[in-house]
């Protein structure tokens, strides 16, 4: 009775149930079996889910033509069926969308406007997997990225050959931005709704460092010297602006009179002396507390963190105002709105959404008239009242709407009459170059994290962003080369 | 002790699905589809069913026809775009923009790359550190919560919450916890443990730490559940022995509850030194978009979304270090492979 009961617990034990026939064992040992033949199996299964996971696109692809050929031509009458494709409008706009859509069907009787909304959520994945099965909408709804990406491949009407006189509707910047770089004077998309630059501040926070509250930094120069000022005055209880090194390159560097490519577009020439000391401005301040820590790396709690009183420089675009209002009232009332920090250019960047057209549509004029009517100045009028978004269009922006300052006291009123006037002025000379993609973006970045926090210096920083820069670039044109 | 079995049984059934032939075919030996005994009874049991219902004129495809809704659906999408995958990897395709065949250059280019090496030596560290956690704590615990006592219940719920709950939750939960002015640091502060707070999320070792902590808090829960299913198939009878024979309980856990549910530790193992090696979400959420600063907590996951990100994604190159990364996934699979091999001789 005393060690014979033992036993065969000692077998499963020394010989893992090998013994499967043993009375007590053999459920152990049927389940030792099993998942040793079907782990390989499930393993396998595994990591091919994992790969179809990144297998996102095909190897064939369609290849798009040059930008100037196949473009269509217009009959003259606007009739048909088209598709029409809006990015994140619904729930909230769809009286508004719907509404334009039936005057536009009204307008032009024999034309029929089929809308589909996509969620933000894997928008340009949907589209490239849509451009390459040849199923684009007609009319598209396009951010800078996705216009980038079909405009580039030849994927897009020319419109300002479908439209010779449309452009001055435009405000000068938005028309610009739709030339597709070395590739004419073809323009690919309408411009439409767009969102500009402001500064905000908190009132309070600002007047305690001793800082005219009427006076704000108009270059980063500035902005650095007041940011220095302030974290002296808050002595760690709270921050100055967020690090965001993400969000702030290459336009800080291009306020300041840095080149970030050469003449020729094909390298990249921001290291300068104004560069390093960008770095090394920013590294002084980070180490006095000038910014919260996590920002270097994460900058998504912007408005959580100015709505509590713990971040004097708030959001930098109007519809964040909203959110504030909404979470905390306090902080809203306490917000000084002011132009966007342009330093040495002047005047702010664009970036339009906007709609371009199916190079290869079967109605090319109920597709031009349609996205002509949605970008009209009315349209974007109306638009722009139901939510934080400004026109592209010139006629839009001079409505009186726009030019309303209230008793300039109201943020949102004022970063409405502030943002529109900056519009105005806006020139693609201060948008993110094209060269400058999101790798490039992530390799300078990363180098400004390591000089920011000091595990670099600042002139090494700045050196090896480039060169890593300039070594992701000859690897893009080389691909570009091969293709022409 | 009969209604005891059946519930066993149950569990069996239902939660592990391995152990679910073991009724049957027990006596038999282990239940494989190949060994001589079964096949000759399935053709028992045909000749029978043949002679019966007149079925004579069955087509050697018949059986196919039942496994091509499954099978159709594993080709269409995990094979095909696994051999998607290894074709594009050799090619320098961009999205949108069908590649030209390269032969094996990207692979050499992700050998040559150092930002290749960060995320494979990050991956490899975090499967390190991971995997043994996720094989024993996740015991420790199923051991604690499996005893019947009143409002044992509430426990094992609670542990498994985390598993249900999101990933980006659980990391931005993590994140307010973790971060500098978060409230382990004020707490530490409060207490003058510290001077300055912890860098969690803004060193990048500390971060990789940081991202284990998550995942293996939130993976407590689910390999908890594999291991209470294995527990349940452990006859009583053995712990009574043991207990009769003076066994403590330090020993009967040791002799008894570990060899029994060693196969099952085999196979959290694999299971987690898989989703291990596939580990973004938590680094994403606590280090943002650059993997940490200077991406110096990037993961093999991290590095392909990255190079495939954008209008000038690389989906060639991507598709090349994604293979990279299976072959890591295989090699450490056929590992566990083998560790179970050796058990079973």
């Amino acid at each position: 009775m005393t060690r014979r009961h033992l036993d065969p617990v000692r077998n499963v034990s020394r010989a893992d149930g090998a013994s499967g026939a043993q009375g007590a064992s053999s459920a152990c040992s049927a389940s030792n079996h099993r998942p040793g033949r079907s782990r390989p199996v499930m393993a396998t299964a595994l990591a091919a889910a994992l790969l179809s996971a990144t297998a996102a696109c095909g190897v064939g692809g369609a290849e798009g033509s040059s930008a100037a050929e196949g473009q269509p031509k217009r009959t003259g009458k606007v009739s048909g069926e088209i598709t029409f494709r809006t990015l994140q409008l619904k729930p909230n706009f769809t009286a508004y969308v719907q509404g334009v859509i039936d005057a536009f069907e009204k307008k032009y009787p024999g034309t029929k406007v089929t809308w589909e909304d996509v969620p933000g959520d894997g928008y340009n994945e949907k589209l490239v997997a849509d451009a390459q099965a040849g199923g684009l909408p007609d009319v598209v709804n396009l951010n800078t990225d996705s216009f980038q990406l079909l405009g580039d491949r030849g994927m897009l009407a020319d419109v300002a050959r479908l439209d010779p006189k449309i452009a001055q509707e435009y405000v000068p910047g938005a028309w610009e931005q739709y030339k597709l770089p070395g590739k004419g004077d073809g323009v690919y998309a309408y411009p439409w709704y767009v969102t500009p630059e402001i500064l905000t501040y908190n009132r309070e926070l600002f007047a305690k460092a001793g800082l005219d509250v009427n006076k704000p930094p108009t270059t980063v120069e500035q902005f650095f010297d007041q940011a220095e000022r302030i974290a002296k005055a808050a002595d760690g209880r709270y921050s100055a602006f967020m690090a965001d090194p993400k969000g702030r390159l290459p336009g800080d560097w291009q306020k300041m009179g840095v080149p970030i490519l050469n003449k020729e577009k094909d390298a990249f020439a921001f290291d300068t002396s104004k560069a390093v000391e960008w770095v090394q401005r920013m590294k002084k301040l980070y180490a006095m507390g000038a910014m919260p820590k996590e920002s270097l790396t994460k900058a998504d709690d912007l408005a959580q963190l100015y709505g509590a009183g713990k971040l004097v420089f708030g959001p930098g675009s109007p519809g964040v105002l909203k959110d504030v209002k909404r979470n905390s009232p306090s902080a809203y009332a306490n917000t000084q709105v002011a132009p966007a920090v342009t330093g040495t250019l002047k005047h702010i960047g664009i970036y339009t959404q906007s709609l371009g057209v199916r190079k290869d549509t079967a109605h090319p004029d109920a597709a031009a008239e349609f996205a002509k009517w949605v970008t009209n100045g009315p349209n974007q009028v109306a638009f722009s009242k139901q939510v934080t978004i400004y026109p592209s269009n010139a006629k839009g922006l001079a409505d009186p709407y726009f030019a309303d300052r209230g008793d300039g006291k109201d943020p949102e009123t004022m970063a409405r009459a502030i943002g529109a006037e900056e519009l105005k002025a806006a020139q693609l000379d201060a948008n993110t170059p094209v060269e400058w993609t999101t790798q490039v973006g992530d390799a300078v970045v990363r180098e400004m994290q390591k000089g920011i926090k000091g595990e670099e210096e600042p002139a090494a920083a700045v050196k090896n962003a480039q060169e890593a820069a300039n070594k992701i670039l000859e690897q893009q044109q080389k691909h570009q080369k091969q293709k022409r | 002790m009969a209604s005891g079995t059946t519930r066993t049984k149950r569990t069996a059934h239902t939660t592990a699905p391995p152990a679910a032939e073991a009724p049957t075919t027990s006596t038999s030996g282990p239940a494989t589809l190949t060994s001589a005994p079964s096949r000759r009874a399935a053709r028992r049991s045909r000749t029978a069913l043949d002679t019966d219902t007149g079925l004579v004129h069955r087509r050697w495809w018949t059986p196919y026809l039942f496994l091509l809704p499954g099978l159709v659906m594993v080709v269409l999408f995990s094979l095909w775009p696994f051999v998607n995958t290894v074709i594009l990897s050799l090619t320098d395709a961009q999205i949108l923009r069908g590649g030209r065949f390269v032969g094996l250059e990207n692979y050499g280019r992700a050998l040559d790359d150092p930002d290749f090496w960060t995320a494979t030596v990050n991956s490899v560290v975090y499967l390190a550190v991971v995997v043994p956690c996720l094989v024993l704590l996740p015991l420790a615990l199923a051991v604690l919560v499996q005893r019947k006592v009143p409002g044992i219940g509430f426990f094992r719920s609670a542990f498994y919450t985390p598993v249900i709950a999101s990933a980006v939750v659980v990391g931005l939960i993590w994140q307010w916890v973790l971060r500098s002015d978060g409230l382990v640091n004020t707490v530490f502060e409060k207490l003058h443990l510290i001077s300055g707070p912890i860098p969690f999320l803004t060193d990048s070792t500390m971060l990789l730490v940081s991202a284990m902590i998550v995942t293996i808090w939130k993976g407590l829960g689910y390999y908890m559940v594999f291991y209470l299913a294995a527990l349940g198939n452990v006859p009583t009878s053995l712990y009574e022995a043991a207990a009769l024979d003076g066994a403590g309980a330090v020993r009967r856990f040791l002799s008894i509850t570990i060899p029994s549910v060693k196969p099952m530790m085999l196979l959290v193992g694999t299971l987690s030194a898989i989703s291990a090696l596939r580990v973004f979400t938590e680094i994403y959420i606590l280090g943002g978009e650059s993997g940490g600063p200077g991406g110096g907590a990037r993961t093999l996951p991290f590095l392909i979304r990255q190079v495939g990100l954008g209008f000038a994604g690389e989906t060639g190159y991507a598709a090349a270090v994604s293979i990279l990364l299976f072959l890591l996934t295989l090699a450490f699979s056929l590992l566990g492979h083998r560790l179970s091999k050796g058990d079973e001789r």
